[in-house]
């Protein structure tokens, strides 16, 4: 193990870098994570947002290492207290890293809880498992972390069936949390919810982050959801991280065409602003377009971006962003306004 | 003249549940005393949760589903019993766009089939005619050239340019009346706009009534002239868009309006005040007003008697005991 221990920035709690996830298909190589960079200081919220197809839960998966059976190719180097994860065996990875440092909520809660067991067993069975703590013992701890998620102790005999969709999202939520993991990857955690049962699964995960320093990585197609809970916001785009930078940043100042675009096309309750929409429809992952992956549908595009990937730009030490309109190389120089 | 197109008074839809072979059947009230009058040309927005029974209430508008009580008045003409033989007219009069193109768009049939079958089924035009009207169609939802569309079948189009296909099929027969579903929920955020502003365009230049229903608020701006909010089946809040955005009344409207979220950098301070709990089962909906349990400003008498609808304004009703004379305690 201590072949894979680097020296790293302090607070950083976990470095992804050059991370890939390629599947094999029937009808060529999908690129679904491609060569993507970030890294999460401990108690921080990173959101990355794209669209459906953006290769966004295909990030969780690789960060989880739950892969399917179709990997192309799976590289980079995922960094967690300065321990390379990338090279564990899958025993080892099992066993000190999924559930134990690093855990997950799935979109979806009926079909990720086992229809089969009462919700206290379902909470309590990592502990079980992973740490051989006696069955009575876990589910006591289970049922704290219940109460904890707002579900009361009268809840912990039922069946996953007996909840609302709201319940069983917050019984998933306690089974991320019951290893005590430092990361937690909430992947649309509320997307099959109720706008006000939205809210009120937003309002607790502020608060779990609150009392336990949890860092999330927090995955959602939808940017105004992402501002409740994000410090920083990766835009995502056909596999590549576009735009990286804090929330507040991101809001008063982006970078990226495209980034730009889609927070203009967000309608919003509060505002009378005009919408606006971006002509076209994402890249498929099986053949994107050469250069830069937006220039098709880019009003800004040049020629360079047609040809040349664009190289990631830092405009100041925490706004990257991975656009030719910003690069220095790009001869035209000069930003645009 | 009168301009009201439809006129819906006291609809319900009840579903019998059987649960086993001897158990009594349960009653799913789906929707529950629904009362609104639309007029020609104009776009309302019917705004509710999963469950709250407003897909019930545009399928029994399409009458796919037989009304359980109450009356449908479409120009002038009870509708409500109609046999299917008798419906023809209204069939191509009103139109359904679905919230799954590729579900709702035959796989089988290349886009010329799809777009000609209604003409067909309505028997309008001869060859030569319907195929100017399929051009005329497929320019009207901007799939150009509409040369390259026609011999595609609906998987080898993306999803937003089925949804046109399926506007454009609603659209063929010229109606007057369009219900859409949900219609961009399954859209891209960066499509789903372009299809909303398409579809009021369609609507304003065609003078075609909309009734658009959807979970999510934040678009209803933008696309319609009034706001009608449903929970537990039932219609709380009627008023036209501008006038429920600046001042909602009910207090699950105001509750709706919290929990959505906006494009603050603050967020991430605050927490919302959204109410407890989750929507009501339609099965065994709560007795009096079906937001009490939920609601921060229930009073007793919420809790055992149904609130009557209460005219604010002429242009705003809202189903609710805080805005009632007869409630003595009067309005908060």
């Amino acid at each position: 193990m201590g072949a894979h221990r680097v020296v790293r920035v302090l607070d950083s709690l976990m470095e992804v870098k050059n991370l890939y996830l390629y599947y094999g298909t029937r009808k060529g190589i999908v690129k679904a994570v491609d060569d993507i960079s970030f890294n999460l200081k401990k108690g921080e919220t990173v959101s990355l947002v794209g669209e459906s197809g953006c290769g966004k839960s295909s990030m969780a998966k690789a960060l989880m290492r739950l892969l399917p059976k179709n990997v192309a190719k799976y590289e980079g180097s995922i960094f967690i207290d300065g321990m390379n994860v990338m090279s564990l065996r899958e025993d080892e990875f099992k066993k000190r890293i999924r559930w134990k440092k690093m855990s997950i909520v799935f979109q979806g809660a009926m079909d990720s809880l086992n229809p089969l067991l009462k919700v206290g067993e379902q909470v309590a069975e990592p502990l079980v498992i992973h740490d051989g703590i006696p069955e009575k013992d876990a589910i006591e701890k289970a049922s704290e972390l219940l109460s904890f998620v707002g579900i009361s102790r009268s809840f912990i005999d039922r069946y996953p069936f007996e909840l609302s969709g709201g319940m069983q999202q917050r019984v998933l939520i306690a089974m991320a949390l019951v290893t005590s993991p430092e990361i937690v990857i909430l992947d649309e955690p509320t997307s099959a919810l109720d706008v006000i049962t939205q809210a009120n699964i937003m309002n607790m995960l502020k608060d779990i982050k609150s009392e336990l320093k949890i860092s999330y990585i927090f995955i959602t197609h939808d940017i105004a959801l992402s501002t409740e809970l994000s410090d920083k916001i990766a835009i995502m785009y056909a596999g590549k991280i576009v735009e990286l930078t804090s929330l507040e940043d991101f809001l008063s100042e982006p970078l990226h065409p495209y980034a730009k675009l889609l927070l203009a096309s967000v309608p919003t309750l509060r505002s009378t602003k005009k919408l606006s929409h971006i002509p076209g429809e994402p890249p498929s992952l099986l053949d994107p377009p050469p250069g830069c992956r937006f220039h098709p549908r880019c009003p800004y595009a040049m020629d360079i971006c047609k040809v040349k990937e664009p190289p990631e730009v830092e405009v100041s030490e925490q706004h990257k962003v991975k656009c030719w309109l910003y690069s220095q190389e790009n001869s035209k120089g000069g930003m645009y306004s | 003249m009168d301009d009201t197109l439809l006129k819906v008074t006291d609809l319900r839809k009840y579903f019998e549940i059987k649960q086993s072979l001897f158990s009594k059947a349960l009653v799913l009230k789906a929707v529950d005393g629904v009362s609104f009058q639309l007029s020609r040309g104009e776009a309302v927005s019917l705004v509710g949760e999963s469950g709250s029974g407003k897909t019930t209430l545009g399928k029994t508008i399409l009458r796919l589903y037989e009304p359980t009580q109450g009356t449908l008045v479409f120009k002038g003409r009870d509708i409500t019993h109609l046999s299917t033989k008798n419906l023809m007219w209204y069939r191509r009069a009103v139109q359904l766009v679905q919230q799954d193109p590729f579900g709702s768009l035959p796989y089988f049939l290349t886009i010329r089939e799809i777009l000609e079958e209604p003409l067909k089924i309505h028997k309008i035009g001869d060859e030569r005619s319907r195929s100017e009207m399929i051009y005329k169609a497929l320019e009207n939802v901007r799939l150009l050239p509409a040369e390259d569309f026609l011999p595609k079948y609906p998987h080898m189009i993306s999803g937003g340019q089925a949804q046109r296909v399926a506007i454009a099929r609603a659209l063929i027969l010229q109606p007057e009346l369009i219900i859409a579903d949900e219609p961009v929920s399954m859209l891209d955020a960066s499509v789903r706009i372009e299809i909303l502003t398409l579809l009021r365009e369609l609507q304003e230049n065609n003078k075609i009534s909309f009734i658009y229903i959807t979970h999510d608020l934040s678009t209803t701006r933008y696309f319609s002239d009034k706001i009608f909010i449903m929970y537990g089946g039932q219609i709380v809040e009627k008023a036209d868009t501008q006038t429920i955005l600046r001042e909602p009344l009910h207090p699950y409207t105001k509750a709706l309006f919290e929990a959505i979220p906006d494009l603050d950098p603050l967020n991430v301070k605050k927490r919302k005040k959204t109410p407890p709990g989750e929507p009501p089962s339609l099965l065994d909906p709560p007795p009096g007003c079906r937001f009490h349990p939920r609601c921060p400003y229930a009073m007793d008498i919420c809790k055992v008697k149904e609130p009557p609808e209460v005219e604010v304004s002429e242009q705003h009703k809202v189903k609710c005991w805080l805005y009632s004379q007869e409630n003595s305690k009067g309005v908060v």
